[in-house]
């Protein structure tokens, strides 16, 4: 016998753990499929297998926020000095004077350009007419940032100093970033009441992690010559740290400043929607909810101009700056008060100034117009995607195939039609040696028939097991039906799934819209040059200003929601792609360009390949961005836990809250560690 | 003061190994080895364990120049690093002046770090937010020496290292070979009896290496610091050392003269370094020398410091002995032309 007929009979008897896990999972599937008549409980989790979990969490922490309450109130007392003083100092300066402050600063940190920008924004948010709120928004941001400062800082710190406690912060903030932003606002409610403290505290709460992981990061990269430089030197641990370590972690922890801006600024906007304050976020919210979209967009603009303007100059901190001409600042300054004093009498009230407002009229009839001349066309793309697309995709051919929509009634004997075609296929491509690929299209035809939230959980908990182990061994595996199973028993099975559906279906197209995206702009040029600004701009935006746009031309719904969380997340997956392919290194392109490689040639078997792992990273990002949007989309419409987070906050129903919020963050962790688990193993195949 | 019998520096079976629980696992290892380094280490690599030094025994005399020497991954940077104490030793002693070192508290570390201790490193290690100046000062700034006078001391090493006008840039303006002027500037600056290079010049082009080996040279000649210096190198080594120490595996596998490791080496691994070596240029005439008094009627004018090549560019026409005159003139022992010639062919059959 030769070797090559000897190759196929080896293949089939070891096969690869991919084809093993899909194997196994098929398998699964068709039994949950069989029975499904004679033993519901295999498709549906039985009511009465579930445990009051959700109380039970609700019980204890009623017992354990109530115990802390005083603590807390104490500090919640504590917290409104600093923030009356915010709000004084804030809301009675003369505009001119801020104008002119920021305009100072812009000059001082980024010299022309930084200077304009911050002269232009302020001028924008003044003529809005929004000045007061933004006021009082930005005070809260005043407030909240130095205390995520200080916190962070002092965790990153400490985390650097005891490597004991390192592992249990690392692990807290990875929790900390999966778990959904309004679910931290419910304990917080019960805490310290309604209010802008809240706000205040639970936007310092979600601030502070990126600072403390950016001091972290920072301090670990240190050169390690630097650091036993510092050693050599004589100095004791505190001089290592204060006069060396940090300094040198400047630019690191300046990242960290300017993420812990932009997350304080994006959940001060957030912590609107328990309202008690008057602030830009509860503007945007109020005229959202009066079908006034114009001054909504004008709203969330000042939002965005803000987020630009704060995100902008704190980011000219982490880069290395060049020093402007100080006399300058002192000119702007200067100026400003020249002008402040001799025109100050004359000036209107800001919340007076109504320059903008013929903008927004005309933006909300512009927008009506629009969507009623467009009226039928939208109706139509929202309907289409709905009964075509997500409905399927949700409940599954056999229930959303009806003579209502498509025109005809699925009958089982279509069941048995489609699934035999999957094993047709399936078989063929198992012919071509491509079994694993041919299993995954039948693991796919069957959970499009079934529908993500009817999919039977074995079915659920083996996959997630097969997968686990496919991508991070026994262990993940282990973890992912530990964890998957505490949703099950706590009864929130049916709306994670919900929730896994519609992040799915989003994560789905942003994976493939964006990688489409990113593979244009690594290749051509000219479309990054347009497409980068667009992700610049995208990734600033705090999430809650995404509902406003779909909104007002989709209404409220699932359709909405599900753009308004690929609006948000496609970003990753574009840049990730473009990064990867375009960080080729040249030593490669080189050698496939001399081996006679054609350009296509070399994206497919040189670039791509190599981009793999940056891909996956990006593609775990947009996973994370998802969940994140999720349960801000709640707000305009989703099932599934983002609502229930959400319903939870509007009934202060701690117990409620918090599983969900913590079962969305088991759905993201999961994914999280299986993306990651599968890119570590391209990242180890290529030896990076 | 320095002893000039203590030496500045003794290690005594010094091991660096790596692993949790490596303290117990080396002496477990030592006792069921009968204190055999090498089964010992063998063991603790069966075990999972790296053993980055060996057992290692050498002696750094006051004011002398030590350079040790191995190829990446031999452990000379762990040992150097055992010896300022960067990494605490596993088992072993090791005594700077006299005064054992392993185990020492935090404070008298930090005592010793601040008065005897200087150390310069691969990547200049410099303090990127510092100016030169702020640099070189920092070992003053953190005993609390005042700021004049400790930028008054900065200029004065500043200047010995040649970077005068230099002081107000930040180390990411200087070239390669000025930043390690200034980490060679600030390991100098509390002027330390003891001083630490970690191949100092090994990411800098050959032409600045080679300036600044000769500068470091000349610094050495006026300051006669003790000094363990490590490189890969063997032509930095032979150039710089009094005596070298070659590391392979965690081992210190021979220690001697330049011209002992040219001439004289203990095995294969040894004799592949010094290989490349053109040896006329680093073994001295005294290497070769013989005592007997029977001579021919030629005086080359041999001395014991020429190199090789040198002695055999005098006797090129020379068959008889000839005789060999020590620094100050006198004839101290003899050498036969053909020793010379055979010094240097040793490795070419």
């Amino acid at each position: 016998m030769t070797a090559a007929t000897d190759f196929p009979s080896t293949k089939a008897t070891h096969l690869t753990a991919g084809a093993k896990a899909a194997l196994i999972t098929v398998f699964v599937g068709a039994l949950c499929l069989a029975f499904e008549g004679s033993a519901p409980w295999l498709v549906k989790w039985p009511a009465a297998w579930e445990l009051p979990a959700t109380e039970w969490v609700g019980t204890f922490l009623d017992w354990f926020l109530n115990s802390i309450k005083p603590a807390m109130r104490l500090f919640s007392d504590l917290m409104t000095y600093p923030m009356d003083a915010a709000n004084y100092v804030l809301g009675n300066t003369p505009w001119p004077i801020l104008i002119g402050l920021v305009t100072a600063l812009g000059w001082y940190l980024g010299g022309l350009p930084m200077a304009a920008l911050g002269f232009i924004g302020l001028s924008f948010v003044l003529a809005s007419g929004y000045w007061a709120e933004s006021m009082n928004t930005l005070a809260l941001v005043a407030v909240s940032v130095p205390v995520a400062l200080i916190v962070g800082g002092a965790i990153g710190i400490l985390a650097n100093e005891v490597p004991r406690v390192k592992s249990l912060v690392q692990a807290v903030l990875d929790v900390m970033q999966t778990v959904p932003t309004f679910a931290y606002l419910t304990p917080l409610l019960l805490l310290f009441g309604f209010g802008p403290v809240v706000g205040l505290i639970a936007s310092a709460i979600y601030a502070a992690p990126p600072m403390a992981r950016n001091v972290m990061l920072g301090l670990e990269r240190v050169e390690s010559d630097i650091k036993e430089a510092a050693i050599m030197s004589g100095g004791t641990r505190f001089q290592q740290l204060f006069q060396v370590e940090i300094p040198a972690a400047a630019t690191q922890i300046m990242v960290g400043v300017n993420q812990c801006l932009m997350a304080a600024l994006s959940m001060v906007i957030i912590a609107a929607v328990i309202g008690g304050f008057n602030d830009i976020g509860w503007e945007v919210l109020l005229t959202m909810r009066k079908a006034q979209f114009g001054e909504a967009m004008m709203a969330g603009l000042v939002i965005v101009v803000f987020a630009v303007v704060i995100d902008r100059m704190s980011g000219t901190l982490a880069t290395e700056r060049k020093r402007y001409d100080p006399r300058v600042v002192w000119a702007v300054l200067g100026i400003t008060a020249l002008f402040t004093a001799v025109v100050w009498s004359g000036l209107p009230d800001p919340s007076e100034i109504t320059l903008l407002n013929p903008v927004a009229g005309a933006m909300d009839s512009g927008l009506t117009a629009f969507t009623q001349a467009n009226g039928p066309w939208l109706d139509a793309l929202k309907n289409n995607s709905m009964f075509y697309v997500l409905l399927p995709l949700r409940i599954g051919l056999d229930q959303a195939v009806l003579p209502f929509t498509w025109g005809f009634q699925w009958t089982p004997g279509m069941s048995y039609g489609l699934f035999a075609a999957g094993i047709a296929i399936t078989a063929l491509m198992a012919w071509r040696g491509h079994l694993t690929g041919g299993l995954v299209v039948l693991i796919l035809i069957g959970m499009l028939e079934t529908g993500i939230a009817n999919l039977p959980w074995p079915f659920v908990l083996i996959g997630a097991a097969a997968l686990g182990w496919v991508a991070g061994g026994w262990r993940l595996a282990a973890l992912s039906v530990g964890l998957l199973c505490t949703i099950l028993f706590s009864g929130l099975w049916e709306r994670a799934l919900l929730s896994l559906y519609l992040s799915g279906a989003a994560v789905f197209s942003c994976a493939v819209a964006g990688g489409l995206i990113g593979l244009a702009s690594a290749v051509w040029a000219p479309v990054w040059k347009v497409v980068r600004p667009i992700c610049d701009m995208l990734q600033t935006i705090p999430l809650f200003v995404f509902l406003i746009p779909v909104l007002m031309v989709f209404q409220i719904g699932e359709f909405s929601a599900f753009l308004a969380i690929c609006a948000y997340a496609i970003v990753p997956m574009i840049r990730y792609t473009r990064h990867g392919l375009v960080n080729t290194p040249d030593e490669m392109m080189e050698a496939a360009i001399s081996s006679g490689a054609t350009e296509w040639q070399i994206m497919r078997d040189v670039r791509a390949p190599y981009a793999a792992p940056t891909i996956l990273l990006g593609l775990n990002q947009t996973i994370l961005y998802a969940f994140a949007m999720l349960v801000i989309a709640a707000l305009i419409g989703t099932t599934g836990l983002g609502q229930s987070i959400y319903l939870a906050l509007g009934q202060a129903d701690v117990g409620l809250g918090i599983s969900a919020g913590a079962a969305m963050a088991i759905l993201a962790l999961i994914a999280d560690r299986m993306v990651q688990g599968f890119a570590e193993e391209r990242r180890k195949a290529l030896g990076l | 003061m320095t002893d000039s019998k203590t030496p500045a520096i003794a290690c005594q079976n010094l091991w660096q190994v790596f692993g949790p629980g490596a303290d117990k696992a080396l002496t477990d290892a030592l006792s069921r080895s009968g204190n055999d380094a090498d089964k010992a280490a063998d063991d603790l690599r069966e075990k999972g364990f790296i053993p980055a030094v060996q057992d290692a025994n050498f002696e750094v005399k006051d004011g002398e120049l030590f350079v040790i020497m191995g190829l990446s991954g031999s452990g000379k940077s762990t040992l150097i690093r055992c010896i300022s104490q960067l990494l605490p030793g596993t088992g072993g002693e090791i005594r700077v002046d006299g005064e054992n070192v392993v185990g020492a508290s935090k404070k008298v570390m930090t005592d010793l770090r601040r008065k005897k201790l200087g150390m310069v490193f691969q990547h200049f290690g410099l303090f990127p937010h510092m100016t030169v100046s702020e640099n070189v000062a920092y070992p003053l700034r953190v005993q609390g020496v005042s700021r004049k006078e400790r930028l008054a001391r900065a200029q004065e090493v500043i200047s010995l290292v040649g970077l005068e006008g230099r002081e107000n840039s930040f180390p990411r303006q200087l070239s390669g070979g000025q930043r390690q002027r200034v980490g060679i500037a600030r390991s100098l600056a509390v002027n330390p009896d003891i001083w630490f290079l970690d191949e100092p010049f090994s990411a800098l082009d050959p032409l600045i290496r080679r300036q600044l080996q000769d500068e470091f040279l000349r610094i050495q000649a006026t300051l006669k610091k003790s000094i363990v210096f490590i490189t890969h190198d063997i032509q930095e080594a032979l150039k710089l050392a009094d005596r070298i120490a070659i590391m392979r595996d965690g081992k210190i596998v021979q220690i001697g003269t330049p011209s002992d490791i040219v001439l004289r080496p203990v095995d294969d691994y040894v004799r592949e370094f010094s290989k490349d070596v053109a040896k006329g240029q680093h073994a001295k005439v005294a290497s070769v020398m013989r005592d007997d008094s029977e001579r021919g009627p030629d005086d080359p004018g041999l001395t014991t410091a020429m190199t090789l090549d040198a002695a055999l560019a005098h006797c090129m026409e020379l068959y008889e002995p000839v005789p060999v005159r020590d620094a100050a003139g006198n004839i101290v022992g003899t050498v036969h032309p053909s020793d010379l010639a055979a010094a240097l062919q040793v490795d070419e059959a």
